[in-house]
């Protein structure tokens, strides 16, 4: 396989680099780049926990050679919002959505995909946006309710939230 | 570990039977750092101020690192979210007094724990108050810990537990510390969110699969497809030359191909050809498997698991027989299994339910001894029992040890999928009388099928038991533990039904399949045979299936609260117009669950529109952690129940990856709502217990819509 030589956007920062062409997107930011919050479920785009964005679009990245990737956008789950604190990421803690955990940067990539096309999705977009990601401890009605939830505030202002300011302590008592 | 083979299948075989009671933690092994206030190896305080946790029972999903800081914060009157977890290294203080090993599983983390880790919080909080005195020349009566300080009651004194840890760490561990009372709980039973939800939001969370990388090579393996299939051969020729190849290595389980990273190691194994020759099993395809489960069902040899007593001679009323039956089954963790192994540091990381059994594996495949080993543990992408065995270790102890650098060994979906330690089949008999007024007078149920417990001990065998043991006695020690394999039958002899004449006998049938621990076991499958036969049984006498059900429970029994409460949930009885509910109620790891799963038919699918679950769990812990093991573990049971089905063809198993071992996907799954019965009994486990009443509850759903008894797994509509 022949190594070739490209650049693409990595999270905002310019990332350039020297290899086997067919090298998928998902192996890269793993092995080479040492970016694990995008994670290997199967390897044939049927889990979905690798998902990232390319051009603003939901990629499953397992199936994506690099080659394919050259001079375009890639978002990562380390890259969704510079503060870690996207809607749905803080519409995720409200909920309590994750259990084991390693389905979710997959998930919440592809809920931002859905968000930013539409602000307000009914269920049966949620299903349509959504079915393509698995989760085996069976998060997927708290998914279903964290991405309304965001939905909803983020056509308000996100200053209401209650996430940013939670304390165990205070919720508690 | 020292472990004897008799005392590991005994203690694996009351696994989540025996209660345990008053039982001390102790100490971790080796120095404790100067100045720290560390009561036992699970909490310390150090003079910074920082309040470290150890993570014994692993997080795998199931909120043990929740519920646990919780335990000790709660009486220690700290911040549970100030406090440091860390997932705890191997050491005899962290074994499990039930199983006598470190592991997780069983569901019974907060029902073991719940008092020791109170105590350890109470023993800190008792020691920093005694510092606080001596120090301020106050008695303890005029001080009060709180929010991590400690302040006189007249506010002229505040200190921070950091600052009192040297002096209170000189203090004797007090032995029965005064804990506090229920009404003063700030965190138990209110605390709402889970610990480790942040970092699982941003990426930051680390499983084994997230090892550290620099300078680590990455290994796939090319194995024989055949459980129990040796290798012969192999020819690398066409793989060796490719790019980021490092190695090729022979190992125990087939051919590891080590590269750069894990797609050169891929695309390099692709081209690496086995040779291999099967075991000498003649069960290597699902059609045998299944026969002889039948034929052993028609045969005799059965154990006998209870027995109240032959069923009166006189012919009943009525008299049902049904035969159901369960096919093998994966554990499908979303993330596959991997080790990190460190030939020359001794260090694994991974995420794994038994750590000491992975410093075992990780020796045997080093060449060293067990104490030699530190496991880092990480977060699990999973577990639901796979990651109990910890065969994984022992190939990327292999492949490190041959190329003496740190090895990344991850399989594919599909080694995961064809390589697991699989939940295993079961047929069941059940025959029942019923007298002239609709009550039943016998109830047997014969079960027969490959006995967990004897797998487990072959499988664990080379690493844990001691080399000198002769063969036959490791036979006779399986077969043994084979016989009256209680993780075969739990659930189906515990039953709570005031029915006459209940027996229940069980047949091993010994398969070369590799079998595991799966999410609830036995009851997996018991609570379906049973609950479905039950109602059955209900629509025999012609009465409804819940009030078929309170006719043979006890008033007062936490069955009958679960039962009343979930038909109260779900409106029983009143379905929507097309809507049609089946109820389950199973009691699995000391808790009680009943469900009601609501369906409609689209034409001769059923979709699942909504489902309900109440749960008696003593007191729970953490209510929002409850509900999500409820939700969860039911879409569990549900998958299971539609979907799951493992076969075998010429000793290979068929499925590879989700296309064709599915997964319930977003748009398939009911809405669930929970109910937790308000108790202040001491907590029990919801890590498993909602899975095995989601079958018969959907079972008897699609009995009601349809009229089709479905008695095999998965649910296939004619």
């Amino acid at each position: 396989m022949d190594r070739v030589r490209l650049s693409f956007e990595l999270n905002g920062q310019r990332q350039e680099l020297s290899i086997e062409s067919d090298t998928p997107l998902l192996w890269v930011l793993r092995d080479v780049l040492n970016m694990n919050g995008t994670k290997f479920g199967c390897g044939m785009g049927l889990c979905g926990a690798c998902t990232v964005h390319i051009d603003g679009e939901p990629v499953r990245s397992c199936s994506m050679p690099i080659n394919a990737v050259a001079n375009r956008r890639v978002t990562t789950i380390e890259g969704l919002a510079a503060d870690g604190k996207h809607p749905l990421q803080r519409a995720w803690v409200a909920e309590n959505v994750p259990q084991c955990g390693y389905c979710q940067s997959g998930q919440i990539m592809s809920a931002a995909a859905l968000l930013s096309k539409n602000p307000d999705p009914t269920d049966a977009d949620i299903d349509s946006a959504m079915s393509g990601n698995l989760c085996r401890c069976g998060t997927y009605g708290r998914i279903r309710k964290a991405i309304k939830s965001a939905s909803k505030n983020a056509s308000k202002s996100v200053a209401g939230l209650a996430v940013n300011s939670w304390e165990p302590g205070e919720s508690a008592s | 570990m020292s472990l004897s083979r008799r005392e590991f299948i005994r203690n694996f075989s009351i696994a989540g039977g025996g209660l345990t009671l008053g039982f001390t933690l102790n100490a971790i092994a080796g120095p404790t750092a100067a100045g720290d206030l560390q009561p036992n190896a699970f909490l310390r305080i150090t003079p910074q101020g920082e309040i470290i946790v150890q993570i014994h029972k692993v997080e795998m999903g199931q909120g043990t690192v929740t519920g646990l800081v919780t335990l000790i914060a709660e009486e220690l009157e700290a911040d549970p979210a100030s406090v440091r977890y860390e997932m705890a290294p191997v050491d005899d203080a962290f074994t499990d007094p039930e199983y006598r090993m470190q592991i997780t599983g069983g569901s019974n983390a907060i029902r073991v724990y719940y008092r020791p880790l109170r105590e350890t919080g109470a023993a800190a909080r008792a020691m920093l108050l005694a510092a606080a005195s001596a120090r301020s020349g106050l008695p303890t009566a005029q001080l009060q810990a709180e929010r991590g300080r400690i302040t006189s009651a007249d506010g002229r004194f505040a200190y921070n537990y950091g600052e009192l840890a040297a002096e209170a760490g000189k203090l004797p561990v007090p032995e029965n510390p005064p804990l506090k009372a229920a009404a003063d709980f700030r965190l138990i039973g209110k605390l709402d969110q889970r610990l480790d939800t942040p970092p699982k939001v941003n990426g930051s969370a680390r499983f084994g699969i997230d090892a550290p990388l620099p300078e680590t090579l990455v290994a796939v393996v090319v194995r024989p497809p055949v459980a129990r299939g040796a290798m012969t051969g192999y020819d690398d020729s066409k793989a060796r030359d490719l790019p980021g190849v490092h190695s090729i290595v022979a190992i125990d389980a087939g051919v590891a191909v080590v590269a750069s990273n894990y797609w050169r190691a891929r695309k390099a194994a692709e081209a690496v050809t086995l040779q291999w020759e099967a075991g000498d099993s003649a069960l290597t395809d699902s059609d045998a498997i299944d026969a002889a489960l039948t034929d052993a069902l028609n045969g005799d040899s059965f154990a006998t698991i209870r027995d109240d007593g032959e069923a009166p001679e006189a012919a009943p009323a009525q008299a049902l027989d049904a035969e159901y039956s369960v096919p093998f089954l994966a554990h499908a963790t979303m993330e596959p299994m991997n080790a990190t192994v460190d030939p020359i540091s001794r260090e694994v990381w991974v995420g794994t339910q038994a750590p000491d059994i992975t410093s075992s594996f990780a020796a045997l495949g080093l060449g060293v001894e067990a104490d030699e080993i530190t496991v880092h543990n990480q977060f699990l992408g999973g577990g639901f029992g796979r990651r109990s065995m910890p065969d994984h270790v022992l190939e990327a102890a292999q492949v490190a040890a041959a190329v003496g650098k740190r090895v990344k060994l991850v399989w594919s979906r599909e080694d995961d999928t064809q390589h697991d330690f699989y939940r295993p089949p079961m047929k069941s008999r059940l025959s029942a009388g019923l007298d002239q007024s609709g009550q039943v007078v016998s109830w047997r149920h014969r079960l027969a099928g490959p006995s967990l417990m004897q797998s487990t001990v072959d499988a664990m065998a080379p690493a844990i038991m001691p080399g000198w043991i002769p063969d036959f006695l490791i036979d006779f020690g399986a077969g043994l533990a084979g016989r009256k394999d209680n993780s075969s039958v739990e659930g189906a002899d515990e039953l709570p039904y005031a029915f006459g004449h209940i027996q229940v006998a069980y047949r091993n049938v010994e398969t070369p399949v590799p079998l595991g621990f799966w999410r609830s076991v036995g009851h997996s499958h018991t609570a379906f045979v049973v609950e479905s036969f039950v109602d059955e049984l209900a629509h025999a006498a012609g009465v409804d299936p819940v009030a078929f059900r309170r006719r043979y429970l006890a008033a007062d029994s936490r069955h009958r609260q679960v039962l009343d409460r979930v038909a109260e949930l779900s409106n029983w009885g009143n379905a929507p117009a097309g809507h049609y509910q089946g109820v389950a109620v199973h009691e699995s790891f000391h808790t009680l669950v009943a469900e009601v799963v609501e369906i409609s038919m689209q034409g001769n699918t059923p979709k699942l529109e909504r489902a309900f679950c109440a749960v008696h769990c003593g007191r729970a812990v953490n209510p929002d952690v409850v509900r999500q093991q409820m939700e969860g573990g039911m879409v569990f049971g549900l998958c299971a129940a539609l979907k799951g089905e493992i076969t075998l063809r010429d000793g290979a198993v068929q499925q590879g990856n989700f296309h064709d071992y599915p997964l319930l996907r977003i748009n398939e799954v009911p809405e669930i709502e929970v109910a937790i019965i308000d108790s202040d009994a001491a907590p029990t486990g919801v890590g498993e217990p909602a899975t095995p009443p989601a079958a018969p509850a959907l079972g008897n759903a699609i009995f009601a819509a349809t009229g089709q008894r479905l008695r095999q797994l998965p649910f296939k509509l004619s």
